[in-house]
């Protein structure tokens, strides 16, 4: 279970939150012309990467507030939490505590109790 | 086996007899035993018959990772697969030896033994194949079921445990003598801390093996006995014993589960166990090593155990198994246990190492000499042999010649390993030391620090500086503890995982998994079958896939595994070490959310009314709803429906609608808000009106429906379905933080805060009038979708002329704790107009024989206003709203998409069900194109005859035609596709 520290109430178990998808997908202004594959883009497509990730979540047992973080999808390391209208931070700055357990490949499963 | 009784120890209570029955039979140990060792006193070793092939089972071990010894506990609760190595016995308990039939001396099953050159592995997969496949349901799977396995299920779940959660900076697994000095060491600091211990005294090897002589100048028990009262004197420890660590997770969240009851019966009705959840900073694994075995032929009989358990029984139990054991073994670990003999008096009968004489310790040697034990040096067992007991073993020596020994006791050692597993829970990395022939923690990947044996430091050298390094942040005291041993040896093992048997036979048999019977044959095989990998190899054999996950042999696997293979350990691997470390139960893991507990159940402010008169209730979500209402015990439900419907269209009907989600609106933009949320227009609609309206998610289908209450452009009430309420003011709330939070827009539930009554029926202004004698109910002063806000009484309430019966209706929302007053008021008003309660199932009736549809059964997430008919409810003129844009694109204005019909069978006596698909031949002839499916189906009495309503392919322009419902017995019933709507098609009654 992960600790998730919510922007607004401090650092509580993951029961109490949701997963709302990829944060920064911006919905299309309704009211002008949008073609079918950038509306279909905005509603089906979302990234799934193996590691960073830009993320929304929502404290739906607690203050009911929606925000943002970053998540190492390989580890779960929820790595920073920030409120919906803060700036995005820079994946950049993370790339150095990006570990995955067992050191398995980027790509695949990779459940390896020894070192490789 | 003749065991004898060591009288000086300090945890068993020699004065204090415990009868316990066996089987049936009456024996008696002593407080503080377990049940091994109560039945080792009483000379019995034959426990259980095996898994597989039924062979006679003895006790292995003495501690947690016995492969064999497990036992029914008939006295609680017929708890099955408990540990006898571990429970401990009281007065009048009674266990059961399992998986023998008749008996445990003769057991039927044991013929398998006699079959078991085919019962190899993948025996299973290779042979019930055929001749049909309804031959593996209705014989082999039952019969295989029957054979094989361990303990009975218990019939009755009784066990009552609570969670408990704790939130500490350090926790230290294991109270041995590491664990005690990392806790000392945190004595007084700042630091909260958490001492676990499966144990119910703490000290672990100190206790339970002879190795340590002095501590700090001290006998150590006696320095045990200061120590722990020094940890428990100091205020920021806490301590819990009889507590297993299970599951190490991710961010240092532990789970560990106590035994309230340990040497005691359970008492019925109290908790008797604790689930603890545990959040640390830090965990410091001091969980010790576990011994594991060698296989050689035979090497399952009863009489055979672990060379540290039987020296645990002798420390920790006061009991010596046998009186002259002969030792196997290939390393160090096994000094200890000829000194402890010797010690108490005892000698073993031989002593056999693999290991040559230059390599055996020069003390023991010194020991072994001087005490006349027969030594072997260079030497193996190739066999151990005797019926249901062992009675003599064939010794190879270094000569090559064979040695026939007689004996009823032989102790084991292949080599110790550090407890990995807690440590490969929380995804630490192992490495193979080639040295000690063992896995040992090498990268953690937490904050995880192991120490002592865990960490695989098999010796005590640096026992105070490994501790002082690997605490060194933690900024503590340093310890200098003086430690002195028995065996004053450094550990030292040599290679050996088999013995390959004397004689070459089908029969001969030597076990590398004892609980799930797998033999060292097997593994040959699987890898000479290409299960190469250890991951399949064990999946294919079942290795160490027992209830004991192989605690005590799988690493022998993987040396054999290497040694086939002809790789280096590390290449091999090691197969997953998967949480929980030792089988939890699952009343354990529920805790009390049970029973009533299990989920929360939600009432209506009138439901007391309702179980006085006669409602059967269902559940919609977590609430419980009138389904129907029995006017006596021997009305069938499709009475009980088909009058209460009939009593709507002909009186009046009262429904309880408190269920219905309500959502509170309000905010200086909420009328854009709506507009953007709904697909409605709300801008026109009038002060005081409702209207009818729809949700879509943003790929264009319908999500919810309800009625939407004007109250002014700035505050609305909307209506959700029961199961949507949660769900759409989620959506609500997501859609004002994250979209559009420009608007000015507030929202709340107030589902609870009022109740809801829907009254319709012809009858129904009449009973209005006559319940609320001041309010003018005419059509034209309170038009249909119209509301207006009235007291009545000083109860403030709030009348929507709707109807979802299609008959004139109202609904009346009042607060929740004045609604039992006004039900009963109308129900006392409505008498002499014949008004009766109705349930949820007339209610659908009523509504699928007007055509509305309800969101989640005429829809399923694929359906859009437009294929149910609904573009009327679409605001083409505004400029955005959910889903707006999805409405026209290409996959949603395709012509044959399913559309909602109404169906009505041919023949009118013809019955329809729900779920039957709609075809458009008589004949069924696979491939069947299908064009969709019923969705809702009744019976009417108003009508005469079954209605349905259905998506289908194209539906809309095939309104007029016939089609096929097909039945469950591949025949069809000829149907007319008509149009959703089969009563009162004008709204006349709805308006009047």
């Amino acid at each position: 279970m992960l600790i998730i520290n919510c922007p607004y109430c401090g650092p509580r178990d993951q029961s109490e939150f949701s997963n709302g998808g990829e944060a920064h997908v911006k919905r299309p202004d309704g009211s002008k012309e949008i073609g079918d594959r950038e509306w279909g883009e905005y509603v089906f497509i979302r990234a799934n990467p193996k590691g960073l990730f830009y993320e929304r979540w929502v404290h739906t047992h607690g203050c009911r507030k929606w925000f943002n973080c970053v998540r190492d999808t390989s580890t779960d390391e929820i790595l920073v939490t920030y409120k919906l209208d803060e700036k995005k931070p820079n994946l950049n700055n993370f790339k150095s505590v990006v570990k995955t357990p067992s050191g398995e490949p980027e790509v695949g499963s990779g459940n390896f109790t020894v070192e490789k | 086996m003749k065991s004898i009784n060591l009288k000086d120890n300090q945890f068993i209570q020699f004065h204090q007899k415990i009868s316990f029955k066996f089987d049936g039979v009456k024996y008696f140990g002593y407080k503080g035993d377990t049940i091994a060792s109560a039945l080792l006193r009483n000379n019995i070793n034959l426990v259980g018959r095996s898994f597989k092939y039924h062979r006679p089972r003895g006790i292995y071990t003495c501690g947690i990772e016995e492969p064999n010894a497990l036992v029914q506990i008939i006295s609680e609760y017929s708890e099955p697969n408990t540990r006898a190595t571990i429970k401990k016995i009281y007065e009048g308990m009674e266990i059961e030896s399992q998986n023998r039939w008749p008996s445990l001396e003769n057991d039927f099953g044991s013929i398998n033994n006699l079959f078991s050159p085919i019962f190899t592995a993948g025996f299973y997969y290779k042979t019930f194949m055929g001749p049909h496949k309804k031959f593996w349901k209705n014989l082999y799977e039952p019969l295989i079921r029957r054979a094989a396995g361990l303990g009975k299920p218990p019939k009755d779940f009784k066990g009552i445990s609570n969670h408990i959660h704790h939130n500490v900076d350090i926790t230290i697994i294991g109270g041995g003598l590491n664990g005690l000095l990392a806790a000392k060491s945190f004595i007084n600091s700042n630091y909260d801390v958490l001492l676990i211990d499966f144990e119910e005294q703490l000290g672990g090897i100190i206790n339970n093996s002879n190795k340590i002589s002095l501590i700090d100048n001290k006998e150590p028990k006696d320095w045990l006995k200061e120590t722990i009262q020094e940890i428990e004197d100091s205020k920021n420890i806490k301590i819990l014993k009889n507590t297993l660590v299970t599951t190490y997770n991710y961010i240092n969240h532990l789970i560990a589960i106590e035994d309230r009851f340990v040497g005691s019966k359970p008492i019925e009705g109290k908790v008797n166990s604790t689930l603890h959840k545990i959040r640390t900073g830090h965990t410091i694994l001091c969980n010790g090593h576990i011994e594991r075995f060698l296989s050689f032929q035979n090497n399952d009989l009863p009489g055979i155990m672990l060379s540290s358990s039987f020296e645990k029984y002798m420390c920790r139990y006061g009991l010596a198994p046998s009186k002259e054991p002969v030792i196997f073994s290939n390393n160090s670990n096994s000094n200890s246990l000829v000194y402890c003999l010797i010690k108490a008096g005892l000698k073993p009968k031989a002593y056999i190492d693999s290991r040559s004489g230059e390599e055996i310790e020069p003390n023991l040697f010194d020991l072994i000499r001087k005490n006349d034990v027969p030594l072997y040096t260079n030497s193996q067992i190739k066999g151990a042999f005797g019926n249901k007991k062992i009675e003599k073993i064939l010794v190879e020596d270094s000569s090559g010649a064979l040695n026939e020994i007689k004996c009823d006791c032989l102790c084991l050692s292949g080599g110790i390993n550090p407890d990995v597993h807690l440590f490969t829970q929380s995804k630490g990395l192992l490495d193979w030391d080639e040295k000690d022939l063992t896995y040992k923690p090498s990268k953690p990947f937490q904050p995880t620090i192991t120490l002592g044996s865990a960490s695989g430091q098999f010796n005590f050298d640096n026992l105070n500086s490994d501790i002082n390094e690997k605490l060194k942040t933690f900024k503590v005291k340093k310890l200098d503890v003086k430690l002195e041993l028995n065996t004053n040896t450094k550990y030292n093992i040599e290679k050996l995982w088999e013995v390959s048997p004397q004689k070459k036979s089908l029969w001969a048999k030597s076990f590398i998994d004892l609980q799930n019977d797998v033999t060292t044959k097997d593994i040959r095989q699987a890898i000479t079958e290409g299960f190469d990998r250890i991951e399949h190899l064990k999946r294919y054999t079942t290795n160490s896939m027992g209830t004991d996950q192989g605690k005590i042999s799988s690493i022998n696997a993987l040396g054999i595994v290497s040694d086939l293979l002809d790789k280096k350990v590390n290449e091999v691997g090691t197969t997953i070490y998967r949480p929980p470390y030792a089988p939890l139960s699952f009343s354990a893991i529920a805790g009390r959310n049970c029973y009533e507990f299990y989920d929360p159940e939600r009432k209506s402010p009138i439901h007391s009314w309702h179980l006085k008169n006669g409602a059967i209730f269902e559940d919609v979500g977590q609430w419980k709803r009138p389904w129907y209402f029995q006017i006596n015990k021997d009305e069938s439900m499709h009475d009980a429906v088909q009058r209460e419907s009939k009593n709507v269209r002909e009186n009046a009907g009262i429904l309880d609608g408190s269920t219905l989600g309500k959502i509170e609106i309000k905010g200086e933009d909420a009328l854009e808000f709506m507009n953007l949320i709904y697909t409605n227009s709300f801008t026109k609609m009038k002060q005081g009106s409702a209207r009818y309206a729809l949700m879509l998610g943003e790929d264009g289908m319908v999500k919810d429906d309800g009625i939407i209450c004007k109250i002014s452009d700035q505050h609305f009430i909307a209506t959700t379905t029961t199961g949507g309420a949660a769900t759409v003011l989620g959506c609500m709330e997501e859609y004002a933080q994250t979209e559009w939070p420009n608007l000015k827009v507030f929202m709340n539930s107030i589902t609870e805060q009022y109740a809801t009554f829907n009254i319709s029926g012809p009858k129904t202004r009449e009973i209005m009038k006559k319940a609320f004698p001041n309010i003018n109910f005419s059509n034209e002063e309170f038009p249909f979708m119209t509301f207006q806000f009235h007291e009545f009484n000083g109860i403030p309430i709030r009348i929507l002329r709707a109807s979802f019966t299609g008959e004139l209706g109202y609904e009346i929302y009042i607060p929740s704790n004045s609604a039992p007053k006004i039900w009963d008021n109308i129900q006392s008003v409505g008498k002499e107009f014949c008004l009766a309660p109705y349930g949820t199932e007339a209610m659908h009736l009523l509504r699928a024989e007007k055509g509305y549809i309800i969101v989640g059964q005429d829809t399923d997430g694929s359906i859009t206003p437009i294929d149910l008919g609904l573009s009327w409810m679409i605001g083409k003129s505004k400029k955005d709203f959910l889903g707006k844009r999805s409405l026209t694109r290409s996959d949603t204005i395709r012509e044959d998409r399913k559309q909602l019909v109404g169906i009505i069978p041919s023949n009118k006596a013809d019955k329809l069900e729900e779920g039957q698909h709609i075809i458009l031949d008589k004949e069924i002839k696979s491939p069947v194109p299908m064009l969709g499916h019923i969705t809702s189906c009744y019976y009417s009495s108003t009508l005469g005859h079954d209605f349905a309503l259905a998506v289908i392919k194209n539906g809309h322009s095939m309104i007029g035609t016939k089609a096929y419902a097909s039945t469950s017995s591949m025949s069809t019933t000829g149907v007319d596709i008509v149009k959703p709507v089969f009563y009162d098609e004008d709204n006349k009654r709805l308006v009047s």
